[in-house]
């Protein structure tokens, strides 16, 4: 079950950004496996979910006396939209699915779904892309990791453990150098 | 696809070269080199606690060869050193399973010993390494069998390797004997038992004659082993084919053994060279056995016993002497010194003024026919001057004779002796660096087997022997050892073989024994195979049971009930 995220609104090779106009449940969260259809499907984490401000909320944020249908309806009806911020960690191209980056970024306008549990474990089976996501700069590098790798283990059902096991084995082996490191993103994946 | 390649793909199993489909694979090589040996690190799912010093694996290079290689030590490794200041939460199970193996991993370190070609069955010492990265297997029983070939004229089993209960590891006999061998061990840790199983293999394949000095009493007639359960001893194995003589009659009697012949030697038949050894031991000094020499020139075949009876206290007028100590050739205290040491001579029954017989002779004889020859000291095994005096002795004058045949054969006027092997105890007091140059054993270990004559020398302290004399020890069969001396000595000339001292040092306290050199391909670690009934049926003997049920069914066959043949 694949559901729309948004549009994206900003791209680069690296990361894009998709405007996305109400927060569903389910929709976006962090550390989510995301996918563009552009030419080829593009993969990204979900590493950030920014509301900006306008002139407007501004003033009504410090109005007293605030009606509960007015505030739904201005989270409904933004002006500016919400901005996911999306970390991109491979593609697939002819079924075939790598884990580095993709030879175009999305376009703008192109609509980004989340991807369903299949398509997840699917990814997930090999770990080449960990490096992409621990070597990103100014974002919550080990968070997100952490955080993508719980949700691909939840998909798992009863492989879970196993699954979080080869995880931690190929961490271990990136970060064998920074055992702090290491030690702080296991603890956070540790079954 | 076969079966097996199904179920390996089933099962995540990692295919295996063809024909090692139970082999289990450890690791790869990460470095190292062939005098120092081979760096291994383990697979993630390789336990290290499962590898053990002296185990063999097998390295499949990139060519197709295989080298066969032991394990010489296993060791802890991590990626990152800074993990042995900050090791990680071991009470965690998770974290605990993600480090092992990535982080931290075992490492082993294994020596070649053996290359195989591909498509050969015939394996070669091995004079290069395989290749990095190269898969390291747990050698199989297959791979260990072929390596240690088959039971045959040649080849005796003397024991498993560590944890393969179902291969033999097999000595090459004929190769055994050719050169001098050694068998070394602390006390209590089998060395006895392990000579008596060689023996018994040198005399069921027949590839050399047995002369052995048996110090205490363990090798002819029953004895004695732990939790006094007896053990039968060579002639009971061997009936007609070994013979016992003693120097101590009575003793013999009071264990039972039958002996074939009483050793008794002649004051007159010994001469400085056969005292010569015993100068450490007696504590006689150089001027003390240069004076020997001198007073055998002097007093004759007689010597010694004129040089017992002055020391008496009767001594009746003026002897030589005296005349001696006149002509001031000899210093008074240096003779008294000599007088008081050799009086030690009379404690030894076997030492008699004047013997009839010739037992060199004697023992010649009975070699030549084949027989092997086991002497008891009886009670004077526990003197080590008897003991060394009397080896010494008989060997010097076999050896002679050795020669004299060997050089006859030679020039084509008679035959070849058969080769001899002489086993000795207590190697080191007759090899001390001291003497091993003058002594008959030192002799014959350096000079292989030119004359037939080869020795068996069983010893608990190695290092004492001349280093020269150990390099030319060509099977060394070693139980444990834990003095650091001794482990080095038994390694004397052995190249490359330093990594293995490791193994010696880690053998079990008995029944362990490392064999290396000329008899087996490559170094192994066996668990020696147990000296009992099982031997006893392989060398031939029949027990008392079976002799009776045997007549049982002769006597039966004599009157007609069954139509197959005796036997
Ligand atoms: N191959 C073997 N078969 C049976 N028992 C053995 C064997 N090797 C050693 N033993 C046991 O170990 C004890 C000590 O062995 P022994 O040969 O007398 O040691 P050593 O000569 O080195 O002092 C023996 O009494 C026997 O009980
Ligand atoms: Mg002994």
């Amino acid at each position: 079950m694949e559901i729309e995220v948004g549009r994206v609104i900003r791209s680069s090779t690296t990361r894009f950004t998709v405007g996305c106009r109400v927060l569903q449940p389910q929709v976006p969260v962090f550390g989510a496996l995301v996918k563009a259809r552009a030419g080829v499907e593009i993969y990204g984490l979900i590493y950030d979910v920014r509301m900006e401000d306008d002139p407007f909320l501004r003033q009504i944020a410090t109005v007293d006396d605030l009606q509960p249908e007015y505030i739904e309806d201005q989270r409904h009806n933004r002006q500016v939209p919400i901005e996911v911020g999306v970390l991109v960690v491979g593609y697939r191209h002819n079924g075939e699915i790598y884990h580095w980056l993709p030879p175009q970024p999305p376009l703008s306008l192109d609509v980004i779904h989340t991807c369903g549990p299949e398509e997840c474990v699917a990814f997930t089976r090999q770990f080449d892309y960990f490096r992409l996501v621990l070597e990103s700069r100014d974002l919550p590098a080990d968070e997100l990791l952490a955080a993508h790798l719980r949700y691909a283990a939840q998909v798992r059902g009863k492989d879970k453990d196993s699954f979080l096991l080869d995880a931690g084995r190929e961490l271990a082996r990136l970060l064998a150098m920074d055992p702090i490191r290491l030690d702080a993103l296991l603890g956070r994946i540790r079954p | 696809m076969s079966d097996d390649r199904l179920l390996d793909i089933w099962f995540h199993r990692p295919a295996t070269p063809t024909g090692t489909a139970a082999a289990r694979r450890l690791g790869i090589v990460v470095g190292g080199s062939l005098s120092e040996g081979l760096r291994v690190k383990l697979d993630q799912n390789t336990v290290v606690e499962g590898m053990a010093v002296g185990r063999y694996v097998v390295i499949h290079g990139q060519t197709g060869r295989r080298f066969f290689s032991i394990i010489t030590d296993v060791a802890l490794d991590a990626i990152n050193p800074a993990i042995e200041k900050t090791p990680p939460d071991t009470s965690d199970r998770f974290i605990t399973q993600v480090y092992q193996g990535i982080t931290t991993f075992g490492r082993l370190k294994v020596t070649p010993m053996l290359v195989l070609d591909e498509g050969s069955q015939e394996p070669r010492p091995v004079k290069t390494v395989p290749a990095h990265f190269s898969a390291v297997y747990e050698a199989s029983e297959e791979d260990v069998s072929r390596v240690f070939g088959a039971a045959d004229e040649q080849h005796f089993y003397v024991g498993t390797p560590l944890d393969m209960d179902n291969v033999r590891v097999h000595l090459n006999l004929e190769r055994f004997v050719q050169r001098s061998s050694g068998v070394f061990g602390k006390s209590g840790t089998g060395k006895t038992f392990l000579t008596r199983t060689l023996l018994a293999g040198i005399i069921k394949q027949g590839v050399a004659v047995n002369l052995v000095f048996d110090m205490h009493n363990e090798y002819g007639w029953e004895s004695e082993g732990e939790h006094r359960y007896r053990v039968k001893g060579l002639r009971q194995l061997f009936p007609g084919q070994v013979s016992v003589m003693t120097l101590d009659p009575e003793s013999s009697q009071r264990r039972g053994s039958k002996v074939d012949f009483i050793i008794r030697i002649g004051y007159d038949q010994i001469e400085p060279e056969d005292v010569e050894l015993l100068a450490p031991l007696m504590g006689l000094t150089d001027v003390q056995v240069g004076a020997l020499y001198f007073l055998r020139r002097r007093l004759g075949r007689a010597w010694i016993e004129r040089l017992l009876a002055e020391g008496e206290a009767e001594t009746e007028g003026p002897g030589e002497l005296e005349q001696i100590l006149d002509e001031g050739k000899l210093h008074g205290g240096t003779l008294g010194a000599i007088q008081r040491k050799l009086g030690m001579f009379r404690r030894f029954d076997f030492l008699q003024p004047h013997v009839s017989v010739d037992v060199v002779g004697k023992i010649m004889e009975y070699l030549d026919r084949g027989m092997h020859v086991i002497l008891e000291f009886g009670r004077y095994g526990s003197t080590l001057e008897a003991y060394i005096l009397v080896a010494n002795y008989l060997t010097r004058r076999i050896h002679e004779r050795y020669v004299q045949r060997k050089e006859a054969a030679l020039g084509r006027k008679g035959e070849e002796p058969r080769p001899l092997v002489i086993t000795i105890e207590e190697a080191h007091k007759f090899l001390d660096p001291a003497i091993a140059r003058h002594t008959i054993f030192g002799t014959i270990a350096r000079e292989l087997r030119k004359y037939n004559v080869t020795l068996l020398i069983v010893d608990q302290r190695p290092s004492g022997i001349d280093e020269e004399v150990m390099s030319q020890i060509g099977t060394r069969v070693t139980a444990l050892l834990d003095n650091e001396a001794d482990i080095r000595a038994v390694f004397t000339g052995v190249s490359g073989a330093g990594e293995l001292r490791q193994v010696l040092a880690r053998l079990d306290t008995r029944q362990q024994a490392l064999i290396l050199g000329h008899a087996v391909p490559m170094p192994v670690v066996v668990q020696t195979r147990p000296y009992g009934p099982e031997l006893y049926a392989e060398v031939g003997h029949e027990e008392g049971e079976d002799l009776q049920s045997k007549l049982e069914r002769n006597v039966a066959l004599l009157r007609g009930e069954q139509v197959e043949g005796f036997d």
